[in-house]
């Protein structure tokens, strides 16, 4: 479903991706893996047409993301929903205006039939008569939630989550990775979860992928990548302070 | 020192890439703006807030003006015997270039800020990242409400303070110079002809233009924080005042030449 070939990006110099090649097939959660600014949220900004590679590839449904433009790209993102870490909602707009707000601009849907749409997304997330509230006077827990809310609104074939469970409680991050769970069971969509949070991504992966040096270096399944040998992913999962990531910080992986 | 040297970006280059990014901004603007769906109620509600909203600080700003500049015309007259004229000189200040000048410095300060501090916040969120996964282009979305609001306000504002300007005028000329308000009004009328009106009126357009298109330009190359919204609302404000007084020099120039 998405094929990203030797992708390369940088930023002021400082190279990022260098050379990443991922596989994600169709309906799988797979969860990327990687330090804080290691270039996971860049990945998934990739992926949806947001940033465009230095060089390399990314294939969704066999198009190329950085050939396509207008209308082409818009098509192409409708079939995404998006998580973003902060949850990105417009603050100028009540809950039913940002959950609500593909069907509202992109289609000729009557009032009711969105509201009811806009109802069943929030029924989804467990949240229930918060349409006429301001994202101000949400908590982050349900920022999040009527965040997701807004990314499965529009019935998408794809779903990414940029760090869904930072910065809330451990019983809200559980009832997070709950939702992602339930979500990928009942509308049986492709997840893409980028996350630092091992927890979470034992919980929700079906697959999971340690982002290191710009590259993927480990990937498998949950249990596979528990039990690895490699040092680098072993710092990492077990969380050790020392260890190859942080002894050297120029070790190349090969 | 060899680093500045080696750098591939020279602040000339810099300067280069940021007038092309403004105009490449205008022309996208002006593409989304003919371009439906047309959004009335967003633009309706820009309308209130960038027009309606300034109509007490462009009030004060003007009539003050005005009384200044009768006060300090009426110094020099006065030794002429000349007070009468204080009426033609006020009403041709303000309707040729302080009244669209001012107008526009006062809503470059109050709705470019508040229009850059929006967007980049919007920016620095991810709002604007949001709005593009959801199909819908920035541009049209925030630019082009904000962009025609105020090609619309700003004249109407200027009008506006232009009156109100030649009202302050009036009040110093009535109470302190005692002339008669009647003559007054008919020195001030006699001054006035279209070109003037709408000379300033042509600057007025313009200096909405530069003004919400530096405003969301700045918003929206807006980095890094609370910090980098500051920086941009700061930059947005100087950035247009500066241009805002520049242009005026050029159409001033150009229109005592044309006409």
């Amino acid at each position: 479903m998405i094929k990203i070939h030797n992708l390369h990006k940088s930023f002021d110099g400082q190279q990022v991706l260098k050379g990443l090649d991922l596989n994600i097939q169709k309906g799988e959660t797979i969860v990327i893996i990687g330090r804080s600014g290691c270039g996971k949220s860049v990945l998934l900004k990739h992926m949806i047409g947001l940033m465009d590679p230095d060089k390399g590839k990314v294939f969704v449904d066999n198009q190329n993301v950085a050939d396509l433009r207008g209308k082409a790209l818009d098509m192409l993102r409708m079939k995404f929903g998006m998580l973003f870490q902060g949850a990105a909602l417009f603050d100028s707009l009540d809950v039913y205006g940002n959950v609500g707000f593909s069907l509202i601009e992109h289609t000729d849907m009557k009032k009711k039939q969105i509201c009811d749409r806009v109802r069943q997304a929030l029924e989804s997330v467990d949240l229930t008569d918060v349409e006429n509230k301001r994202p101000a006077e949400l908590s982050g827990g349900m920022k999040k939630r009527v965040g997701l809310a807004r990314a499965i609104c529009n019935n998408p074939q794809i779903i990414l989550y940029d760090e869904p469970t930072t910065g809330l409680d451990p019983i809200m991050a559980d009832m997070i990775n709950d939702l992602i769970v339930r979500l990928h069971k009942q509308l049986k969509v492709t997840s893409v979860v980028v996350t630092h949070d091992m927890t979470s991504a034992y919980k929700v992966g079906t697959k999971i992928a340690m982002l290191y040096d710009g590259r993927i270096i480990a990937q498998g399944p949950p249990e596979e990548i528990k039990n690895t040998k490699d040092p680098i992913v072993r710092q990492f999962i077990t969380g050790a302070a020392s260890g190859p990531i942080t002894n050297n910080r120029n070790y190349n992986y090969k | 020192m060899h680093r500045r040297l080696l750098s591939p970006y020279t602040k000339f280059d810099k300067f280069v890439v940021y007038v092309g990014g403004l105009t490449m901004l205008f022309l996208r603007t002006i593409t989304w703006a003919v371009r439906p769906p047309f959004k009335k109620k967003e633009l309706l509600y820009q309308m209130k807030k960038t027009g309606v909203d300034s109509i007490s600080i462009v009030f004060l700003t003007a009539f003050f003006t005005g009384i200044v500049l009768a006060f300090q015309s009426a110094y020099t007259m006065r030794q002429m015997s000349a007070e009468i004229y204080i009426a033609s000189l006020v009403a041709l200040s303000m309707t040729r270039e302080l009244g669209p000048v001012l107008t526009a410095l006062v809503v470059a300060a109050r709705v470019g800020a508040s229009i850059t501090a929006e967007v980049g916040t919007m920016k620095v969120t991810e709002q604007i990242d949001a709005l593009e996964t959801m199909g819908t282009n920035p541009i049209k979305y925030l630019v082009v409400p904000r962009f025609l609001a105020l090609a619309m306000m700003l004249p109407l504002l200027t009008i506006y303070a232009d009156f109100v300007g030649m009202a302050g005028g009036l009040l110093v000329g009535v109470s302190k110079l005692h002339l008669a308000p009647t003559l007054y009004m008919k020195k001030t009328f006699d001054a006035l002809v279209y070109k003037d009106l709408y000379t300033g009126l042509l600057k007025s357009v313009v200096f909405a233009g530069i003004i919400s298109i530096v405003a969301c330009y700045e918003g929206m190359r807006t980095r890094g924080g609370a910090e980098g919204v500051g920086k941009s609302t700061t930059l947005s404000v100087v950035i247009s005042c500066v241009l805002v007084i520049s242009f005026d020099c050029f159409f001033t120039a150009l229109f005592y030449f044309m006409f």
